[in-house]
């Protein structure tokens, strides 16, 4: 390995640091067969390892680069846009696949996260990388993970390629609307994102469900699903819009996860965006509701009820502000409410609530129980009885408990 | 009261042993001591093969299924795979612990891991979190350095790596199976692991001087670590609370953290200052 090499990864690695999704999802299980003389990997079953932590607390598990940072199009959030003052730089095919492998083979990672500015054409940008994509797997018999962000103009049959050697592909919706598209990003429609998804998921529903006559499988397809991202901030979309977006993708296009990424300047910024980083708080809410709508069976309409201006309470986290919303139904008795009740309270998470259930089976939870099972006690205390304590009455009217229970110091922001 | 003297480390076997008889002796937990004998201090056991053993790792640290006796007795699966977790820990007082929880299974709640509110299933529980994490951490932020072979035909890694607890047996088969192809050898203070590709071989308290001093990739992934970071966005907490000081010393990338966070903030000023271009 040379050292201009080193340069280039010093380019291309920082151009890809404004990605949000760097988890690598689950793809289910995958090792080197017994006779496979050459497999290199495996696929563990869960989210892929976090060999590292940098200093702004994210996880490092893939080695995340660009192919390159040229880029013929110009979206104003980007810093690989063509009207942007960056140094430029591009890996060959080789120089991905043989990092990939050296990383790899020293524990450093759990694969590979490709994406890349657009060079002469979107058919050509993704040609290259589904050649690396290929090379891991045929050259290599590389069975870690693969992530392509593919290019949504690209033809239909190179995205196919593509989830025939990826894990996960992924197509950034990057706005919430057309309009705002159109100031941010001129070159990029919003319905030729939405089909390339959507062709996306029928392939991958298709390896799912279909078998042929005979009963085999078609080839496998993307097995982690697609994903996509959302910045959050530079335009003025709010938290409903985007939202209802993500709801949309996930019923409309199957999608694995909706990453939010709030808005960070980028160096050599355009004028249209906003000098400021987005705050943190709001991505993160966004984060949470998020995941309410997912795995906690809330509807939008419940986590947006009473919001002001349709963005999402920065004070408090979207269950707690919706429990403040809701006070009637509280308090909620832990030993005998039903699960989804357990869900709403502040405080007991997904785990918890599975705890809960399993140990009511045997006693009957107190209030040193709780404090045994390290749960937030403070949240908890105005929505809950349980043996030996009740709320006293006067806790769920106080106008103002939700200052009580505001966690001032809940996110970092240096 | 009757001494019970444990030799291996981590001692799962033994324990197993141990256990049995005295739970068939009914020997009450509170009429024993169990004491731990550094056993690397003597040289009972040197190297101990075990590629011809089925070796089932499945989250048990080196105890292989012993002969039923008509003294076992049924334990519920689950509780022997906490047991072999929690053995794993470096608590001296783990011996004792898991033969209590065994005992009142036996004798007083068949469900007792169930109580998750009880003192010693909360110890025991946290001895399991530790370990597991302990073990999780290991086969992640372990790191390989490559040995240049003469033939330069055949490549073989090496790692060192310092775990809190004795996680070494727990993650061999994920090594094994990740890097099946591969050469490779996982040092830790207490034991070693040398897999050749057809055959796993343990070595008690080998030497650091097997390890590399460096690696001719190494300065890329610290390139890559130094520039995926970004300044705009310091959060230095989330950082240790994931990855604590405790593990810097296994890897080369964190010699970079205290520049990075010191150069963070003058870095995403200077962004936000710099008059846009266009
Ligand atoms: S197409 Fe992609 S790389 Fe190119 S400017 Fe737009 S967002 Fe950036």
């Amino acid at each position: 390995m040379t050292d201009k090499l080193a340069t280039k990864l010093e380019i291309l690695s920082d151009a890809a640091k404004y990605d949000a999704s760097c988890a690598s999802g689950t793809a289910g299980k995958r090792t080197a067969g017994k006779n496979d003389k050459k497999g290199i990997g495996s696929l563990t079953g869960g989210t892929g390892i976090c060999h590292s932590f940098t200093p702004d607390g994210r996880c490092v598990s893939l080695l995340k680069i660009l192919m390159t940072n040229y880029c013929i199009y110009d979206c104003h959030y980007c810093i690989n846009r063509i009207s942007s003052n960056v140094k430029r730089a591009r890996f060959t095919v080789q120089e991905v696949v043989d990092l990939t492998i050296n990383f790899y083979k020293r524990n450093y990672i759990e694969g590979l996260f490709l994406s890349s500015g657009i060079i002469h054409t979107p058919d050509y940008t993704m040609e290259s990388m589904v050649r690396i994509a290929k090379s891991l797997r045929q050259d290599h018999h590389f069975k870690g993970y693969i992530h392509l962000k593919t290019i949504p103009n690209a033809s239909p049959e190179l995205q196919t390629e593509a989830g025939l050697y990826a894990d996960r592909l992924s197509i950034n919706v990057e706005m919430p609307t057309q309009k705002s598209l159109n100031t941010y990003a001129p070159e990029k429609e919003l319905g030729e994102i939405h089909n390339a998804m959507g062709r996306l998921k029928n392939k991958i529903t298709e390896h799912k469900y279909d078998k042929t006559y005979s009963g085999r499988r078609p080839p496998r397809f993307a097995p982690g699903g697609q994903s996509t991202q959302m910045i959050i901030g530079a335009d003025a979309s709010d938290d409903k819009t985007i939202l209802t977006s993500s709801v949309d993708l996930y019923n409309h296009k199957k999608l694995r996860r909706v990453y939010y990424s709030a808005f960070s300047p980028i160096p050599d910024a355009s004028q249209v965006l906003p000098l400021k980083p987005a705050p943190l708080v709001r991505e993160h809410r966004l984060y949470q509701a998020d995941w309410l709508l997912r795995f906690y069976d809330f509807k939008l309409d419940e986590i947006l009820q009473g919001t002001k201006d349709n963005m999402l309470d920065m004070d408090h986290d979207p269950k707690l502000a919706w429990a403040l919303r809701n006070r009637d139904i509280f308090p909620i008795d832990l030993n005998r409410a039903e699960k989804h009740l357990l869900l709403r309270v502040p405080g007991l998470g997904a785990q918890t609530v599975r705890k809960i259930l399993s140990i009511r089976r045997h006693t009957n939870l107190s209030w040193e129980d709780l404090a045994k099972m390290r749960l937030p006690l403070n949240k908890l205390k105005p929505f809950i009885t349980v043996s030996n304590y009740r709320p006293p009455l006067y806790l769920l009217d106080k106008n103002n408990l939700g200052d009580m229970l505001k966690k001032p110091e809940q996110i970092e922001l240096f | 009261m009757k001494t019970i003297k444990i030799f291996q480390i981590p001692g799962t076997e033994e324990w197993r042993r141990e256990a049995r008889i005295a739970l068939h002796n009914n020997l009450h937990p509170n009429d024993i001591l169990w004491l731990v004998e550094d056993s690397t201090q003597s040289d009972l056991f040197d190297t101990l093969s075990i590629n011809k053993q089925e070796h089932s790792q499945n989250q048990s640290c080196n105890h292989r299924q012993e002969k039923r006796s008509h003294a076992s007795i049924a334990i519920p699966k689950s509780a022997i795979e906490l047991f072999n977790m929690a053995l794993c820990h470096k608590d001296p007082q783990r011996f004792s612990l898991c033969y209590r929880v065994l005992w009142r299974i036996v004798f007083e709640d068949r469900y007792l891991l169930q109580r998750k509110t009880d003192n010693d299933i909360i110890t025991l529980t946290a001895l399991v979190k530790a370990v597991r994490r302990d073990a999780y951490k290991m086969s992640a932020y372990l790191r390989f350095r490559k040995i240049d072979s003469p033939d330069n035909e055949t490549e073989r890694f090496v790692a060192w790596y310092e775990p809190e607890h004795y996680s070494l047996e727990l993650k061999l088969d994920f090594f094994k199976t990740r890097f099946k192809n591969m050469q490779w050898s996982i040092l830790t203070p207490y034991r070693a692991a040398h897999w050749d590709m057809t055959s796993m071989v343990l070595q008690d308290t080998p030497s650091r001087a097997q390890y590399p001093k460096e690696d001719e990739v190494e300065k890329y992934w610290l390139t890559y670590y130094a520039n995926i970071f970004n300044p705009a966005r310091p959060k230095k907490k989330a950082m240790l609370s994931s990855m604590p000081k405790k593990y810097w010393k296994n890897m080369p990338e964190t010699v970079l953290i205290e520049d990075l966070i010191r150069t963070a903030e003058s870095k995403s000023r200077k962004m936000i200052d710099n008059a846009a271009s266009d």
